[in-house]
C-alpha cells in the first residue's frame, strides 16, 4: 500500500496576526528531480497528474519510471541524464527551448570574457573546463527567475538584475584595506580567488590537502586515482541547479578543493574565510560580482569539520557573492558545515551547497545568516545510501530591510535515514522579512526513514513578514517523519515573569530574543566561533 | 484610580482592649452587622501569638495614610508599619470585562502573616495577580497602597523593586534562559535600585549557593532553564529560591504547597519561616490547613464571590476542614 501526502500550501504571516494560506486548488504534480511546484509550472515532465481538491490530500505519486537506487559514486557511468529524460532542465523555471534570456546571456558571455580560456590546467581533463561546459550549457535556456516562478516567489531578485553586473577584477584588489590576518588553518578566499599569501595550511594531516586543484597533487602511479581526477569524475553532476549555480559554474576563476583520503580524522577545523573587497557605493548601481566555487571530498570513514565564513569587510559596500559548496560524503564518513554570513547589508549574496551522501555517512550543518540584503541558501542534500545521519540547524536573522531565505531540499532513496531540521527565524524590523522552504522527499525505497522538520519565527515588529512553507513529500509506507512551524511573538507570560521579578520589559525581551536563537548557536560545533557569533548576535540585537 | 478619602472605621468595635492584637480587616462602611460578627469573634478568639515570628509587644504606632477617622485609633499591641492596605478593590478580566473582585479590603502590617483561603473561582489567585499588576486583569475600582505608594501607578517591574513579591501558581517555563542567568538579572535590578553595585556572575554564584543548600536543591539546578522540564515540586522550589534570593517585603504565596510532597513542603515551610522577620510580611493563598501548621498564621481570611467575607485565626482553618465553606458561611 502506498500512502503518501504532499503538502503544498504556503502559510504567509505578518505580525499583524493575519495568516494566508494558499491552496493549489488542483495540485499538478510534475514527476521530475525536486519538482512539486503549484500553479502555473508547466513542467516538461512524463506525466503530469491533477487531483481534484484535497485537504491534506493522499497523493499517489507515481514514478513513470523508478529510480533505481544510486549506485556509488565512484562508477560515473550512471549518469542521471541518461534514464530517459530530456536535456537538463532547471526545474525551477519553465524551460521552453529555444528561448534565452538576454539579459543572462549577457551576463554569461562577460563572465566568459573575463577568464583565461582554456582554465589553466597541467592536466590532460579540466574539471573547470566541465563545469562551465555544463552551465553554458544550461544558461541558454534559462531566464533569470521572477516573482512567478514558484522557487523565487517571496524571494525579490530584482535589485540584482536592475544593477550593473560586472565580474570582479582578477587577481583580487586592495587587499591590504581588509587587514586580513590568516590566523586559523584555512584559506581565504577574497573576490572568488583564493589567495595563498593570506591563507595557512601548516598543521594538515597527511594526505589530506586543501587549496586550488591546480596545485593538487598528482599521483605517482596511475593505479591510483590523483585527487584532480578524483574531482573530475565527480564534478557537476547536479540536476536540480538554478540559475545562479550556472552562474557560478561559468564564472567561477578556479576550484578550491579540500579533500580527506579514506580513514583520515581532520581534528582542527579548516576555516574558510570569504572576504569581497570590490565592492559598489550606495547608489551607484554597480555590482561586481564573485563566483567561489569549493568541492569537497570526504572519503570513507574520514572525518573533518569545515567553517565557512562570509565576513563583510569594512564599510556597506554593494556586491554580489554567489559561491557554492559541492560535497561528497563517502560510506562512514563525518562532514560537520558551520556556515556563518555575516555581509554587508547592502550585498547580495545567494549561495548553493550541494550535499551526496553516502552509505552511514553523517553531515551536519549549522547555519547563522545575520548579514546582506538579500540573502539566499540553497541546499540539496541527496542521499546515496542507507542509514545516514543529516542534522540541520539554521539561524537567520533580519535586523533592517533584510529578505533571508533558505530553500532546502532533503532527497531520501534509500532505507533507514535519520534527519532532524531545525530553522529559526527572528524579523525584528517592519520591513524586514524571512522565507523558509523546506522539502523533505522521502521516496518509495526510503522505508523506515526518521525524518523532522521544525521552523519557529519570531516576529518582533509590526508588518514584519515571515513566509514559510515545511514540506514533506512521502512516497514509502514505514516511516516516521514529522514537520511543524510556528511563527509568533515573544510571549506574554514569559515577559510577565521577568517583570514580576523586577526585570524591565526592554531587558527582557532582549534576554527572551537572545534565547529564542541560542538553542542554534548552541549547535556550532567549535566555541570560538560560539563566542564570536554570541557577541555578534547580541550586538546586533541590541545596537545601544 | 483614586486612593478613597477617608480611612474606614478601623473595625471600631469597643471590645478591642489593648491587649489583643486585633485583626486589621476592612468592613465595609455599610454592613454593620459584618461589624457586629467580627466583634463577637474578637471576643471569642483566644490570643495567639505566632511562636515563629518575633513580635515586639508595644503599642501601636499610627498608620501612614492621612485624613483618619477620630474614632479609629490603630489598635495598640501592633507595631509594624503599615505595609498593603488595599480598599474595596473592584476588577474584571481585561478581554471580557467579566467581573472577578468585587470590593476586597486587607491590611497587612509589617511581621504579619495572613492566610487567605476559599472557595475554587472566589478570586484568590486573581486577587493576588491584581496586585502585582498582572495585564489580564484590570483595576475598576478601589486602592492598593503598599508602603505608602499607589500601586495602581506602578509597572509590575516597579511593584517587584518596592518589595512585593508573589510565588505564581503555575509558574511559566523560559526555556533558553538559565536559572543562574535569571536570577542574576533579577538581583542586579535590585542592586542597582538600590544603588548597590552589581555581582557578576562569579559573586553571585558565592551568594547563590548557601541559599540552594537551604532548599535542599543540588548546585546543577542553576544551569538548567528556567523551570524547563520541571516538576511541580521542583517549580515551587524554584519560586521560593527567587524569595530567598531577592527578598521582598511583602511575599504573597499562591498555593505554594500544591504539588509538594511532605517534606519538600516542610523544606518549603522552613525557608519561609527563615525568611521572616518583624520588616516583612507574608500572605499565603492555600486551600489545605497543613501548610497553616508549618507557616502559622496570624489572620486568616476567607474569601469568597470576590470578596473577603470572614476573618479570623487558625480556628477559622479548622472549621473549613470540619464543615467546608458552608459551615463558615453559615456562622
Amino acid at each position: 500500500m502506498i500512502s503518501c501526502a504532499a503538502h503544498c500550501c504556503w502559510a504567509r504571516s505578518t505580525a499583524l496576526g493575519r495568516v494566508h494560506q494558499w491552496d493549489s486548488d488542483k495540485l499538478k504534480v510534475s514527476i521530475e528531480d525536486g519538482g512539486g511546484g503549484s500553479s502555473g509550472a508547466e513542467t516538461v515532465a512524463h506525466k503530469v497528474h491533477t487531483f481534484p481538491p484535497l485537504s491534506m490530500a493522499a497523493l499517489a505519486f507515481i514514478h513513470h519510471n523508478p529510480i533505481p537506487p544510486r549506485p556509488s559514486l565512484l562508477s560515473p557511468k550512471f549518469k542521471r541524464k541518461h534514464i530517459s529524460r530530456i536535456p537538463p532542465i532547471q526545474s525551477s523555471l519553465t524551460p521552453q527551448f529555444g528561448f534565452s534570456d538576454p539579459l543572462v546571456l549577457q551576463l554569461a558571455e562577460t563572465l566568459e570574457d573575463s577568464l583565461p580560456s582554456p582554465p589553466p590546467s597541467s592536466l590532460q581533463f579540466s574539471p573547470l573546463q566541465k563545469i562551465r561546459d555544463t552551465s553554458s550549457e544550461t544558461l541558454l535556456s534559462t531566464h533569470w527567475p521572477s516573482l512567478k516562478d514558484e522557487p523565487f516567489r517571496f524571494t525579490d531578485t530584482s535589485f540584482i538584475k536592475n544593477s550593473d553586473i560586472y565580474p570582479t577584477s582578477q587577481p583580487p584588489q586592495s587587499l591590504d584595506s581588509l587587514k586580513i590576518i590568516p590566523s586559523e588553518l584555512g584559506l581565504t578566499i577574497v573576490d572568488g580567488h583564493i589567495v595563498d599569501s593570506l591563507s595557512n595550511l601548516g598543521s594538515l594531516p597527511d594526505g589530506v590537502y586543501v587549496g586550488s586543484l591546480l596545485n593538487a597533487p598528482l599521483s605517482e602511479s596511475d593505479s591510483d586515482k590523483s585527487i584532480p581526477k578524483k574531482v573530475n569524475e565527480l564534478v557537476g553532476e547536479f540536476d536540480w541547479g538554478d540559475l545562479f549555480w550556472s552562474i557560478n559554474g561559468l564564472g567561477t576563476p578556479d576550484l578550491a578543493v579540500i579533500y580527506v583520503p579514506a580513514g583520515c580524522r581532520v581534528e582542527e577545523p579548516i576555516h574558510l574565510r570569504y572576504y569581497s573587497a570590490e565592492g559598489g557605493n550606495e547608489g551607484s548601481g554597480k555590482l561586481p560580482v564573485s563566483n567561489p566555487r569549493v568541492f569537497v571530498l570526504v572519503e570513507e570513514g574520514g572525518e573533518v569539520s569545515v567553517v565557512e565564513e562570509f565576513c563583510s569587510g569594512d564599510g556597506d559596500k554593494c556586491y554580489w557573492a554567489n559561491p557554492v559548496l559541492e560535497v561528497v560524503i563517502g560510506e562512514g564518513a563525518r562532514f560537520r558545515h558551520s556556515y556563518v554570513q555575516s555581509q554587508s547589508t547592502r550585498a547580495a549574496h545567494i549561495k548553493w551547497t550541494s550535499v551526496r551522501q553516502e552509505s552511514a555517512s553523517s553531515y551536519q550543518l549549522v547555519e547563522i545568516s545575520t548579514g546582506g540584503r538579500l540573502s539566499r541558501h540553497n541546499l540539496h542534500i541527496q542521499q546515496l545510501g542507507p542509514e545516514t545521519e543529516t542534522e540541520i540547524s539554521t539561524l537567520h536573522l533580519s535586523v533592517s530591510k533584510q529578505t533571508q531565505d533558505l530553500h532546502s531540499i532533503l532527497v531520501l532513496d534509500h532505507p533507514r535515514g535519520y534527519s532532524r531540521q531545525l530553522h529559526k527565524c527572528i524579523v525584528a524590523h517592519s520591513e524586514g522579512q524571512a522565507v523558509f522552504d523546506g522539502t523533505v522527499q522521502v521516496n518509495r525505497y526510503a522505508q523506515q526513514t526518521d525524518a523532522g522538520q521544525l521552523t519557529r519565527s519570531l516576529l518582533l515588529e509590526p508588518r514584519a513578514t515571515v513566509n514559510v512553507k515545511p514540506n514533506l513529500q512521502i512516497i514509502a509506507d514505514d516511516v516516521k517523519c514529522s514537520h511543524g512551524a510556528a511563527i509568533s511573538d515573544l510571549e506574554e507570560s514569559q515577559l510577565f515573569y521577568f517583570q514580576a521579578r523586577g526585570i524591565d520589559l526592554e531587558t527582557a525581551r532582549k534576554a527572551l530574543v537572545f534565547s529564542f536563537g541560542a538553542e542554534v548557536i548552541a549547535q556550532l560545533p567549535h566555541p570560538s566561533i560560539r563566542k564570536k557569533i554570541e557577541t555578534q548576535i547580541k550586538g546586533m540585537l541590541d545596537p545601544r | 484610580m483614586a486612593v478613597s478619602a477617608s480611612l474606614h472605621s478601623h473595625g471600631a468595635s469597643p471590645l478591642l482592649s489593648s491587649s489583643f492584637p486585633s485583626s486589621r480587616p476592612k468592613p465595609s462602611p455599610s454592613s454593620t452587622t459584618y461589624l457586629y460578627v467580627l466583634s463577637k469573634l474578637r471576643a471569642v478568639r483566644p490570643l495567639r501569638l505566632c511562636p515563629s515570628l518575633r513580635f515586639s509587644s508595644t503599642a501601636v504606632k499610627a498608620t501612614t495614610l492621612s485624613a483618619i477617622d477620630p474614632s479609629t485609633t490603630s489598635p495598640p499591641g501592633k507595631d509594624g508599619k503599615l505595609l498593603l492596605e488595599v480598599k474595596d478593590l473592584t476588577a474584571v478580566i481585561a478581554e471580557t470585562k467579566q467581573e472577578i473582585l468585587k470590593g476586597v479590603n486587607l491590611t497587612v502590617y509589617e511581621g504579619e502573616v495572613h492566610a487567605i483561603m476559599g472557595k475554587n473561582g472566589s478570586g484568590k489567585s486573581t486577587f493576588s495577580k491584581v496586585l502585582v499588576g498582572h495585564p489580564d486583569y484590570e483595576v475598576t475600582g478601589g486602592s492598593m497602597v503598599f508602603k505608602g505608594e499607589n500601586l495602581l501607578d506602578m509597572e509590575p517591574e516597579e511593584r517587584s523593586l518596592a518589595g512585593l513579591f508573589m510565588s505564581f501558581q503555575t509558574p511559566v517555563e523560559i526555556p533558553g534562559v538559565s536559572n543562574a542567568d535569571f536570577l542574576n538579572m533579577a538581583y542586579n535590578a535590585r542592586r542597582r535600585k538600590l544603588n548597590q553595585p552589581e555581582l557578576g556572575p562569579l559573586e553571585f554564584y558565592a551568594y547563590v549557593c548557601p541559599k540552594l543548600n537551604d532548599l535542599k536543591m543540588s548546585v546543577d539546578f542553576l544551569n538548567r532553564n528556567v523551570n524547563e522540564g520541571f516538576s511541580g515540586g521542583e517549580r515551587k522550589r524554584n519560586e521560593i529560591l527567587q524569595l530567598a534570593v531577592i527578598g521582598a517585603d511583602l511575599a504573597i504565596l499562591d498555593e505554594i504547597d500544591s504539588g509538594l510532597d511532605i517534606d519538600a513542603l516542610q523544606d518549603v515551610a522552613r525557608a519561609v519561616n527563615g525568611l521572616l522577620t518583624a520588616k516583612n510580611s507574608v500572605l499565603m493563598i492555600t486551600h489545605y490547613q497543613r501548610l497553616l501548621e508549618f507557616i502559622k498564621p496570624t489572620y486568616i481570611h476567607v474569601m469568597e464571590n470576590g470578596k473577603i467575607v470572614k476573618t479570623g485565626d487558625i480556628s477559622i482553618a479548622k472549621a473549613l476542614e470540619k464543615g467546608g465553606y458552608k459551615a463558615i458561611a453559615e456562622r
